[in-house]
C-alpha cells in the first residue's frame, strides 16, 4: 500500500512520469476552473443572478469575509491566494469519496509546496505592504537578539501548515483504506463522511492560518498593534 | 513519509497557474459583478432618493396649494355667504314692503268697499224711508211728503217773520233748493207766503241733486231747512250701532 499518491506513476509524457499527486491536482484544477467558466460565462450586472451564481458569490463572500475579519487592510490580491488555497484544499479533499480517488493533499509534496507557497507570500506581501526595510526590520523586533528565534518562527510555521494538512489528509485516507479492506460496507462510508468533515476543517484552518501569517507581516498589523 | 522535490515544483507551478485561472474567471467576474450590482443598487438608491425627496418637495407644495385654496374658498364662501345674506335681507325688505303696500291697499280697498257699502246702504235706507214716508203720507192722508214739507215751512215762516226780516239785512232775494223740482202749485204757494212775510223780496228755485230730500231757505246769511237729512243721519248712526253690534258677536 502506498501512503502517498507521489508512489502512483498514472502514466508518462516523453520520459517524464506523472504521478497520481499532479494528475489528481490537473483533475482538481480542471474542476475548479471549468466550474468557474460554466457558471461566469454570461455574468452581465441587468442578468439576475441563478442558483449558481448565488452559491458561488456566497463562497467568494464569505471566504472575503473570514479575511476581513482577519486582516485589517484587505487586498484582492489576498484573497486570490487564499481562496485558492481554500478552494483547491476543499476541492481536494472532497473528492476523497470518488473511489479511487488520491487526494493531493495526502501527498507531503504537495502540503509541503502549500506551506512554502504561505512562507513565500508572508514577505512578499509584507514587503509590498511595508517596503523591504519596514519587512525586514520586523525581524529584529523587539531587539536583535531576537532575530534568530524570529527566522526560526517563520520557518516552523510553514513545518507545521505543511505536516498538519499531510497528516491529516494522508491519515484519513489511508485509515479510510485499510478499513475497507477490513469492513468494506460500513466504516467506509463513515470514514468518508468524516473525512469530508476534516478535509474541510483542514481547509478552512489551512487558509485561516495562512491569512493570520500574512497579515501579520502587512502593514495593518503594525498599524493595529501601535494603535492597541 | 518522503518529498518529491519535482512534485513539489510541480504543484507550486500547478497553484500558481490554478491562482491565475481562479482569478480570470472566479474572483474577477464574480467580485467585479458585485460591484456592478452593488454600484447599479446604489445608483437605483440615489435615484430613490432623488424621487423621494422630489416627491416631498411636489407633496409639500400640494400641501401649500391645498392649504391656499383652502384659504380663498374660506374667503369666496365667506364673501357668498355675506352676499347671500345681503340679497336674503334685500329681499325680506322688499317682500315686506311689498306686503305691506299690499296689506294698505287691501286696507283701502276694504275701506273704500266698506263706504261704498255704506253708501249704498244709506241710499237704499233714504230711498226706503222716502219711499215708506210717502207712501204712508199718501194712503193716511193723500198728501205728498214735498206738499207737507212746504206746509211745515210755510207755517213756521209766519211765526219767523221778525227773524227773517232781520237776517235779511239788505238782501232782497230768497233761494229755495230742492232735491227735485217743486211743483208748480207748492211753488206758489211757498212764494206767496214768504212774499206776505217779506214784503218787495223776489224768490228763486233751485234743484241740488246732492241734497238732501226737503227744503233750504237761504235769506242773506240766514238759513233755514225742512230736510229728512237729520232723519238719514240718524239712521246711519243706527246702521252703525248694529254693524258693530255684529262685529262684537263674531268676535265673541
Amino acid at each position: 500500500m502506498n501512503l502517498t499518491p507521489d508512489d502512483i506513476i498514472v502514466f508518462s509524457v516523453g520520459g517524464v512520469a506523472l504521478n497520481a499527486t499532479i494528475v489528481s491536482t490537473w483533475i482538481v484544477m480542471a474542476l475548479l476552473t471549468g466550474g468557474s467558466m460554466l457558471i461566469t460565462r454570461n455574468l452581465r450586472p441587468e442578468v439576475p443572478p441563478d442558483r449558481w451564481r448565488t452559491t458561488l458569490e456566497t463562497i467568494v463572500l464569505t471566504i472575503q469575509g473570514q479575511i476581513d475579519e482577519i486582516s485589517a487592510l484587505p487586498d484582492r490580491r489576498l484573497l486570490y491566494f487564499v481562496g485558492t488555497l481554500f478552494l483547491f484544499i476543499v476541492m481536494s479533499n472532497a473528492l476523497m469519496v470518488v473511489p479511487g480517488y488520491r487526494p493531493p493533499t495526502a501527498s507531503l509534496s504537495t502540503t509541503v509546496a502549500l506551506a512554502l507557497l504561505v512562507l513565500l507570500a508572508v514577505p512578499i506581501f509584507g514587503i509590498g505592504s511595508r517596503g523591504v526595510r519596514g519587512y525586514l526590520r520586523s525581524y529584529l523586533e523587539p531587539n536583535i537578539i531576537m532575530l534568530p528565534f524570529n527566522i526560526i518562527g517563520e520557518a516552523s510555521r510553514g513545518i507545521s501548515l505543511a505536516v498538519r494538512l499531510y497528516g491529516n489528509v494522508m491519515s484519513g485516507a489511508v485509515i479510510a483504506a485499510i478499513l475497507l479492506g477490513i469492513a468494506p460496507i460500513f466504516f467506509p462510508v463513515v470514514m468518508d463522511m468524516l473525512g469530508l468533515l476534516t478535509g474541510v476543517i483542514q481547509a478552512y484552518i489551512f487558509a485561516i492560518l495562512a491569512t493570520v501569517y500574512i497579515s501579520s507581516a502587512t502593514a495593518a498589523s503594525q498599524v493595529a498593534k501601535e494603535q492597541s | 513519509m518522503s518529498i518529491d522535490w519535482i512534485t513539489v515544483a510541480a504543484q507550486i507551478a500547478n497553484f500558481l497557474v490554478l491562482v491565475w485561472l481562479l482569478k480570470r474567471f472566479l474572483y474577477r467576474p464574480i467580485l467585479d459583478g458585485i460591484d456592478a450590482r452593488e454600484q447599479q443598487i446604489t445608483e437605483r438608491m440615489s435615484e430613490a432618493a432623488r424621487i423621494r425627496a422630489a416627491a416631498a418637495a411636489a407633496a409639500a407644495d400640494h400641501k401649500a396649494q391645498i392649504e391656499k385654496l383652502q384659504a380663498v374658498r374660506e374667503s369666496v364662501i365667506e364673501e357668498v355667504r355675506a352676499a347671500a345674506k345681503a340679497e336674503r335681507d334685500a329681499l325680506l325688505v322688499e317682500a315686506r314692503e311689498r306686503l305691506t303696500q299690499e296689506q294698505l291697499a287691501w286696507q283701502q280697498e276694504r275701506l273704500e268697499e266698506a263706504r261704498r257699502y255704506r253708501a249704498d246702504l244709506q241710499h237704499t235706507g233714504v230711498a226706503a224711508l222716502l219711499s215708506l214716508t210717502r207712501k204712508a203720507l199718501d194712503d193716511l192722508s193723500g198728501e205728498t211728503l214735498e206738499e207737507r214739507i212746504v206746509a211745515r215751512a210755510t207755517s213756521r215762516l209766519l211765526a219767523m217773520t221778525d227773524d227773517l226780516a232781520a237776517a235779511a239785512g239788505d238782501s232782497r232775494e230768497v233761494v229755495v233748493t230742492t232735491r227735485e223740482p217743486l211743483p208748480q202749485q207748492l211753488r206758489k204757494q211757498l212764494e206767496s207766503q214768504l212774499v206776505a212775510a217779506l214784503p218787495d223780496i223776489g224768490v228763486q228755485f233751485l234743484t241740488d241733486p246732492d241734497q238732501s230730500p226737503g227744503l233750504l231757505l237761504r235769506l242773506g246769511a240766514a238759513q233755514l231747512g225742512w230736510t229728512v237729512a237729520k232723519y238719514i243721519d240718524g239712521l246711519q248712526t243706527m246702521l252703525d250701532d248694529m254693524s258693530r253690534a255684529n262685529k262684537n258677536t263674531d268676535a265673541l
